[in-house]
C-alpha cells in the first residue's frame, strides 16, 4: 500500500481512547491543531470507505476532503454517546453518496459505469490470488455501494434504503446481484448461493 | 447452519480486507483552506472567532501570491458559484493569453501542443458546463481548477528551454 509522508507521520500516533476525547473535544471548541490531528487520525479510514464507495481514488480524494470539510460544521452534532469512528463512518457515507450523486450527472456523460467493458470482463483466477478489494470495485455502482455499506460497514437494508433513498428489497437486491457477480468472479459459479 | 464454502471463503476475505488506507495526495492543505473560507466554528467564543480571522488572513497574505487561483476558488465558493466560475474563467484566459505572449518567440519541445491544448479546453468547457447546472459544487470547482493549471503546465513544458529537460 503506498502511504504519502503524512500517513506514515500518521501512522505513528496511537491515542488512547481518553487522548482522542480530548482531542474531539478540543476541535469542537474550535481548535484548528485538534482538528487535523483528528484528521490525520481518522483519514485512512475515511478514504477506505470513499475508496470502496466510489471505485475511483481521485473521486475518493475528493469525498474524502468534502468529509473533513464538512466534518468541521458537523462535530458539534456528535455527543459521545457512539464511538467516533462509528459516528465517523456514517457521516461519511452520507456525505460520499451525496457527493456521488452530485457527480454522476456528469461522469454519466463521460463514462457509463454500468455498462463498462471492463466490469464485465473478470475472469475467474486461482482462489488463493483473488483479490477481493478489486473485485469490489468493478462491481456496478450501486450492488457495490449497498455490497460495500451491507458486507463491510454492517448497516441493515432498511438503514441503506434510507440513505440511498431507495426501497430495502432493492437493496437486498442489489446485495444479491453483487453476490452472484463476485461468485463468478471468484471461479464459485457452479454453485447456488 | 454449516456455510457453503462461497459464504465461507467470502467471509474470510472481508474478514481480510484492510480497515484503512491512505489516499496519495495530502489533501490537508485543501482542506485548511476550505475552513479558512467558511463560517467561522459555531463554537467559537467572540475572542477566539477574532483570532481565527486574524490567523487566516494572515495565512491568507502569506499564501495568497503562492495559491492565488486556488484561494480565489475557495474563498468565492461561499459567495457566488456562478461569479465565481466566470472569474475563475476570465483570469485563466488573460493569464493564458499573458503566458503564451510571453512564450511566442520561445521554440516548443513538441509539435502536438496544441492539439493537447485544444483537448484541456474541451474538457474546461465540459465542466463548465456541469458547473451551470450545479455552480456550487466544490469538486467541479477544483476540476476546473486542476484542467485550467495543467494547461498552464503544459504550455510552460514545452516552451521550456531545453536544458531543463531532465
Amino acid at each position: 500500500m503506498e502511504m504519502c509522508k503524512a500517513a506514515i507521520n500518521d501512522a505513528q500516533i496511537t491515542p488512547t481512547p481518553h487522548t482522542e476525547r480530548q482531542i474531539i473535544e478540543a476541535a469542537q471548541r474550535g481548535d484548528k491543531q485538534a482538528y487535523r490531528q483528528l484528521y490525520r487520525l481518522h483519514t485512512g479510514k475515511v478514504f477506505a470507505l470513499c475508496y470502496r464507495l466510489t471505485a475511483d481514488r481521485g473521486m475518493a480524494e475528493d469525498a474524502t476532503q468534502e468529509v473533513f470539510i464538512q466534518l468541521w460544521q458537523k462535530l458539534n452534532n456528535f455527543s459521545g454517546q457512539s464511538k467516533f469512528s462509528t459516528w465517523l463512518h456514517s457521516v461519511t457515507a452520507n456525505i460520499t453518496l451525496s457527493y456521488m450523486r452530485k457527480q454522476k450527472s456528469w461522469f454519466r456523460r463521460m463514462v457509463n459505469f454500468e455498462e463498462s467493458a471492463a466490469m464485465q470482463d473478470v475472469s475467474p483466477r486461482c482462489t488463493s490470488e483473488i483479490d477481493l478489494e478489486a473485485l469490489i470495485l468493478r462491481l456496478p455502482e450501486r450492488a457495490r455501494v449497498v455490497f460495500v455499506l451491507h458486507a463491510i460497514e454492517g448497516y441493515r437494508h432498511e438503514e441503506i434504503g434510507q440513505m440511498m433513498k431507495m426501497a430495502a428489497g432493492t437493496s437486498k437486491a442489489q446485495f444479491h446481484r453483487a453476490k452472484q457477480l463476485l461468485k463468478v468472479w471468484m471461479g464459485y459459479d457452479d454453485e447456488a448461493i | 447452519m454449516t456455510m457453503k464454502p462461497f459464504e465461507q471463503y467470502l467471509k474470510q476475505k472481508l474478514d481480510a480486507l484492510p480497515t484503512e488506507r491512505q489516499p496519495e495526495n495530502d489533501l490537508w492543505p485543501g482542506i485548511d483552506l476550505a475552513l479558512h473560507a467558511e463560517k467561522p466554528h459555531s463554537a467559537f467564543s467572540k475572542p477566539q472567532r477574532w483570532l481565527a480571522s486574524a490567523a487566516a488572513l494572515i495565512v491568507a497574505v502569506g499564501l495568497g501570491w503562492v495559491l492565488q487561483p486556488l484561494w480565489h476558488t475557495q474563498n468565492d465558493v461561499a459567495l457566488n458559484g456562478e461569479a465565481l466560475v466566470q472569474a475563475l474563467s476570465q483570469q485563466h484566459e488573460q493569464n493564458k493569453t499573458t503566458l503564451l505572449v510571453s512564450l511566442k518567440d520561445t521554440p516548443a519541445l513538441t509539435n502536438n501542443w496544441e492539439e493537447q491544448l485544444t483537448e484541456l479546453e474541451e474538457a474546461a468547457e465540459a465542466i463548465k458546463t456541469a458547473l451551470k447546472e450545479d455552480p456550487d459544487n466544490t469538486a467541479l470547482l477544483r476540476m476546473l481548477q486542476s484542467v485550467y493549471q495543467q494547461q498552464f503546465l503544459l504550455i510552460e513544458r514545452v516552451h521550456a528551454p531545453k536544458w531543463q529537460k531532465i
